[in-house]
């Protein structure tokens, strides 16, 4: 049976008339990263809030770590860790005393806490620079401290909200590697919310897909790539060296492609993914190469706006 | 109670290091041992004078509680005006709150260190002033005196702490920075400048005086001025409504405690000022005490009313994204 971390049912947060959450029912797994997905103002980060019990929901409850985010919202912290959206730790304050701080408002014994902050200072790369003020580091560097304080606490969930929002290429990388990493070491379960498909995509097990304060898909990111690459809208890019009519009309001819397009100088074919050996078989036949063969990839707009479709 | 406790050391040592805390510090100490060395200089022309006059300054309006009316609300409010809203705008009240301790913690701790540091620089600068005097006097303050000057800190420590109170009620209500320091520095003048030209012009409003109370007569040596009976009394039902008026004003309520207090009775252009019988009509700290309960009592239940708003908004406000 799986263990669930965070169980939410029905959960719903409004400001004033507008519905922020609406009537959420989510699980996450133990161990598993989990990646919440939604357009900006989807209500992705007023939904971590309450589950940190940081804001009060509306109606509804939620269990996170077997506490009640409401009646044991404190307890919910000594286990949940938060890195919020645009949050900052202590600018004037180093890397060191940073951490520190947080050591000790989780009532952490000196020793401890001096042992831990070593310890995840080295895990994410900033030993070299503890004696550092925070104000000093570079975006990259900031959110590697801010993911430092959020295992401070030795939690078993973490929530990170848009963790590599506004980092270049080589800080993404260095924060999926290390959350990735976290979760394999440290055994940590990882709820982290992001707008971008492609970067849930390299790192999340499933995902969850919020749009206007509503959950409009929870799927595993395996079944997701298959509904969405292998579903009835499937579409594979091809490059050849040579295009004739012949070749065309003989694709058109087979059971399971339904269309062919050609646009300047691509070729865009419309099956099952079943078919894409027969398909390629069938234009070496006729004396042309593939230099190129992509399948559609989709962007996050396109498949939330299939479902949202489709919930509605 | 730990998360106080951590919260309050980290803040104290942030106020302590800050470049804030030290201007205000090294500003006050600056002032205030200006006005010790003129308090000793008349000390020194009037031999009876008491050591106390240090502080009170007699017939200078320069000294420790006219520094303390006027830049009092400044000290205190300054230390507390982003005590919320800047962990909020730089985004660390999330960082700070998703630790587990109870949300009063983040005000008490930062209360109690702001508290903390207005005692320090009070405090501090009274015993610079009275470091500074005892040398050059060659004698040191009486019990009598001394016990006056332990009441001065006291007094002097619950008023800033007031100001303290404020400013962060206003940290707390304002969601930006530049809107609470703009309330504080609007509350400074309020108090400082506006209030006492609205008394006197409510006072003018309400009992209207007519140039015929007065009457000149002009003799050999000149006009003379003679009141009648009604403009006496007009001035007085006039002066007693801008008193009452003033009586909302926090400074005029600490400048009331410690003239009494120090013992300049009226403060500054009353009658303490007006003479050489000023120090002899100086009352006991007992007689001071208990002619100002009301007025001790009426700082107190306003840091209160402050702080239990702030604390009280505080732990209602919701944590939206981007705090």
């Amino acid at each position: 049976m799986t263990e669930y971390i965070v169980e939410t049912s029905k959960l719903t947060k409004m400001y004033g008339d507008f519905t922020a959450v609406n009537e959420l029912d989510l699980e996450v797994e133990k161990g598993e990263i989990f990646g919440f997905l939604g357009p900006n103002g989807a209500g992705k980060t007023t939904t971590v809030l309450m589950l940190m019990g940081l804001s009060v929901p509306t109606s509804g409850t939620a269990v996170v770590g077997g506490f009640d985010i409401v009646e044991q919202s404190r307890e919910v912290r000594t286990v949940a860790s938060i890195l919020p959206e645009y949050s900052s730790l202590y600018g004037d304050l180093t890397a060191f005393q940073n951490l520190d701080y947080i050591g000790q408002l989780n009532d952490m014994p000196r020793e401890e806490r001096e042992n831990r902050i070593h310890e995840l200072l080295e895990i994410v790369s900033m030993s070299e620079w503890a004696d550092m003020k925070y104000e000093s580091f570079s975006r990259g560097m900031k959110q590697r401290v801010g993911i430092a304080s959020t295992m401070m606490k030795n939690p078993k969930i973490v929530f990170l909200d848009e963790p590599t929002l506004g980092l270049d290429p080589i800080g993404t990388l260095d924060i999926r590697k290390l959350i990735l990493s976290l979760r394999e070491e440290q055994g940590l379960t990882v709820v982290m919310t992001s707008h971008l498909l492609h970067e849930v995509k390299m790192t999340c097990d499933r995902i969850g897909i919020l749009n206007r304060g509503k959950l409009v898909l929870k799927e595993t990111m395996r079944n997701l790539n298959q509904t969405m690459t292998g579903g009835e809208d499937r579409r594979v890019e091809f490059r050849l060296t040579e295009v004739t009519p012949d070749l065309i009309r003989d694709l058109e001819s087979l059971d399971s492609v339904k269309s062919v397009t050609q646009n300047a100088d691509s070729l865009y074919v419309y099956n099952g993914a079943e078919s894409d050996a027969e398909v390629s078989r069938t234009i070496t036949r006729h004396g042309s190469t593939i230099l190129m063969m992509k399948p559609k990839e989709y962007t996050l707009e396109e498949i939330f706006m299939k479902y949202y479709r489709e919930a509605n | 109670m730990a998360g106080t406790l951590t919260v309050a050391t980290k803040e104290l040592k942030d106020q302590f290091g800050s470049k804030r805390f030290l201007i205000l510090f090294g500003f006050m100490v600056l002032l205030s041992a200006l006005a010790a060395y003129q308090g000793v200089d008349y000390i020194k022309n009037n031999t009876n004078a008491s050591f106390n006059y240090i502080f009170s300054g007699a017939r200078m309006s320069f000294s420790f509680n006219q520094i303390m009316v006027m830049f009092g609300p400044i000290l205190g409010m300054a230390l507390g005006f982003d005590a919320i809203n800047k962990e909020r705008t730089t985004g660390t009240l999330s960082v700070l709150l998703g630790q587990p301790i109870y949300r009063d913690s983040v005000v008490n701790g930062k209360f109690l260190a702001g508290a903390a540091a207005l005692a320090t620089l009070s405090t501090g600068t009274i015993a610079i002033m009275c470091g500074i005097t005892i040398p050059l006097l060659g004698f040191a303050p009486t019990l009598a005196e001394l016990s006056k000057i332990l009441v001065l800190a006291t007094v002097t420590i619950v008023y800033l702490v007031f100001w303290l109170s404020l400013g962060m009620l206003f940290s707390v209500v304002a969601k930006k920075t530049s809107t609470s320091i703009l309330f504080s520095i609007a509350t400074w003048m309020f108090f400082a400048i506006v209030l006492s030209i609205l008394a006197s012009a409510v006072a003018n409003a309400l009992v209207p005086m007519q140039s015929a109370d007065v009457i000149v007569s002009g003799s050999e040596e000149g006009p003379r001025f003679q009141m009648t009976e009604e403009f006496r009394e007009a001035m007085t039902r006039r002066s007693t409504i801008q008193s009452t008026i003033l009586r909302i004003s926090p400074t005029e309520i600490y400048e009331n405690i410690i003239n009494d207090v120090l013992g300049v009775a009226g403060g500054f252009g009353g009658m303490g000022s007006m003479g050489p019988q000023g120090f002899e009509r100086t009352m006991s700290l007992t007689e001071a005490l208990a002619a100002n309960w009301a007025n001790i009592a009426a700082l107190t239940v306003g840091l209160v009313i402050c702080f239990a708003a702030s604390y009280m908004m505080f732990l209602r406000s919701e944590i939206r994204p981007g705090d």
